[in-house]
């Protein structure tokens, strides 16, 4: 599968919420990350969505591949998944402060199952980020700093949201990210409920 | 100048060839595509008046640029910023020879037909990929029968032959910039690539990874470390001086080849226009720049005046400018608010009216021209469309292209 191939599974053309999808590990995923092994990525049962999160997008913030697992578990239950990491590459032969190449793997690997699965075009948005993109800390200056944060032009507006009937949005993960604080002062101006679940 | 579109059934494929094999890789912003449906057509009559202008802008940019760097006395109006008051003071041995000098500036055509330039790019002009791939991926959709109805002028092959004749052949270049944003990698990694085909060593790297000895610049980016032969940074200065990595006084006096080497905050300042009649007194010319930058002042000398416009002195790509009619929900309370409370860091500038160009369906786009120069030559362009008369981060990038023969 080439990474256009890959990118399309994830963001098919015409459908809702696809076109925040980021290109960029698809990018690198062709340059660099086939010498990676993603390994035995397993997608977990979801239990706690019930008939309160019926009008919620999801926020999946968890550490490297772990949201993509994340994200094609809540594929299984309709919705649709929105790969919006956005870290580069370091520099070869350099230390880095992220691995932002896992995910381009877990993405090509997460290709081959979304791609058999049917989703619905009205389907709620589910958005997958690296929660290890806040790893800021540098050993020496030396270091690659491709550590890196979301913002508020990454996502939906909170008028676009509210037009397409979301009026809550769920993170799932241990702790609201300040990135992601910063975006959500927007949101609840617009008087959009901000919910936080852990992953297990 | 018109726009042409792109064939609806062609687009989608053609906005993943710019994702994927020319470095667009920011197509979203907010719930805006950054991807023009259209292509911006040039009569060969505009392009040569874009490209006098330009270059005649860029002579007086220089000229000016030389002359205030030996006469630091005469900057005052230009209220650098101070952090780099003390660093400024050592550009003394700068030699435009050893150095690339690129810039941009952003034309907009008017209800008066005729052009207006609202500011130039000095420092980190970006948009190197659309000024260079995008045209031809545009090209190959719109020109499928082959009768080479258009041409465009490729900035990357501009800039990339400015640097072969400037730095050694093989040489190792660092392509400083902000790691963790990807909208900065995509222009250093066209960049990067070009150049690493050429046989270049590049490195990827932040403006902290550099120090400098006797004067050149040696990397100190992990595994990667040693004397670099030339220095492409897209960090703004202002930001840079605000990290204030240890040592970045020797990016300079460095004697590395540096593109832009830190003269370039002059003309960055949008306060420029404040030295021109200083400039003028000392027989430096300043006439195209008056002629198409509007009436510049600064926000206590336009107060009571109808007509102008707030605009930040360091601003980028459109931010924090007061045109009401851009400005969404309480957005120009906002800016207004912090031009009154800081009024040190906005100037006023006469409003022009934009000239929008019609779509296919009836809708309305104003239009900004980037044009380069490197070197002093017309290197091509980067333009961007909006709905709206401010082109900021919202806008759409398009391509560039001029009408073979085209009057």
């Amino acid at each position: 599968m080439t990474n256009k191939e890959c990118y399309k599974i994830w963001a098919p053309s015409g459908k809702k919420w696809t076109d925040w999808v980021r290109p960029v590990p698809f990018i690198v995923a062709q340059a660099d990350v086939k010498g990676y092994h993603a390994g035995e990525l397993l997608i977990p049962t979801i239990g706690f969505v019930d008939e309160s999160w019926k009008n919620a997008a999801v926020i999946v913030d968890l550490p490297g591949d772990e949201g993509i697992e994340m994200g094609l578990a809540f594929a299984k239950l309709g919705y649709r998944p929105v790969p919006i990491y956005n870290g580069t590459v370091e520099q070869k032969n350099a230390r880095a402060t992220v691995d932002n190449q896992t995910v381009g793997a877990a993405l090509l690997w997460g290709a081959e199952i979304l791609k058999k699965m049917e989703i619905d075009a009205e389907a709620l948005p589910v958005f997958l980020l690296d929660k290890n993109r806040l790893n800021r800390f540098k050993l020496d200056v030396s270091v690659f700093d491709n550590s890196w944060d979301v913002y508020p032009q990454d996502l939906p507006s909170a008028d676009y949201f509210l037009k397409n009937g979301i009026n809550k949005i769920v993170v799932i993960s241990d702790s609201l990210s300040k990135d992601l604080k910063a975006i959500f002062k927007k949101y609840k101006k617009k008087d959009i409920c901000i919910c936080l679940r852990h992953a297990h | 100048m018109k726009l042409v579109p792109i064939p609806k059934d062609k687009y989608e494929e053609y906005r993943l060839t710019l994702m994927f094999d020319c470095y667009k890789w920011d197509p979203q912003f907010l719930d805006n595509n950054t991807v023009a449906k259209y292509a911006l057509v040039l009569t060969q009559q505009e392009h040569e008046e874009l490209k006098i202008l330009t270059e005649k802008l860029d002579r007086e940019t220089q000229d000016a640029e030389m002359f205030l760097n030996q006469h630091l006395e005469l900057t005052k109006p230009l209220a650098l910023p101070r952090k780099m008051k003390k660093e400024v003071r050592l550009m003394q041995n700068y030699n435009p020879e050893k150095h690339i000098r690129l810039m941009r500036y952003d034309f907009h055509p008017t209800v008066d037909e005729r052009w207006a330039v609202s500011e130039v790019n000095s420092d980190v002009p970006g948009g190197f990929a659309e000024g260079s791939l995008m045209p031809q991926a545009a090209i190959d959709v719109l020109d499928e029968t082959g009768d080479r109805k258009y041409l465009y002028k490729n900035f990357g092959d501009n800039l990339v032959a400015a640097i072969q004749k400037k730095v050694p052949s093989g040489g190792r270049i660092m392509l400083v910039h902000c790691t963790s944003y990807s909208d900065d990698r995509q222009v250093m990694q066209f960049l990067g690539d070009r150049l690493e085909g050429l046989g270049f060593q590049i490195i990827y790297a932040a403006a902290d990874h550099l120090r400098f000895k006797d004067k050149k610049a040696i990397s100190i980016l992990d595994g990667n470390e040693g004397e670099v032969d030339a220095i492409l940074r897209f960090s703004p200065l202002e930001w840079v001086s605000d990290m204030k990595p240890k040592h970045w006084e020797g990016y300079f006096d460095t004697t590395t080849c540096s593109c832009n080497h830190p003269i370039a905050i002059f003309a960055q300042t949008k306060r420029f226009p404040f030295v021109w009649d200083v400039l003028e007194e000392n027989g430096i010319s300043m006439t195209t720049w008056r002629e198409l930058l509007p009436e510049t002042l600064n926000v206590k000398d336009a107060k009571g005046k109808e007509g102008y416009i707030y605009k930040p002195v360091y601003g980028r790509v459109g931010e924090m400018i007061s045109i009401r009619e851009a400005c969404q929900a309480d957005e120009y309370k906002q800016i207004m608010m912090e031009v009154k409370m800081c009024s040190k860091n906005y100037l006023a500038q006469k409003k022009f009216i934009s000239k929008a160009l019609e779509g296919e369906n009836g809708e309305y786009f104003h239009v900004c021209v980037g044009s380069y120069t490197v070197d002093g030559n017309h290197a091509g362009y980067y333009a961007r469309i909006s709905q709206t008369p401010r082109i900021d981060s919202n806008a759409a990038d398009i391509p560039v292209l001029i009408e073979r023969g085209g009057a």
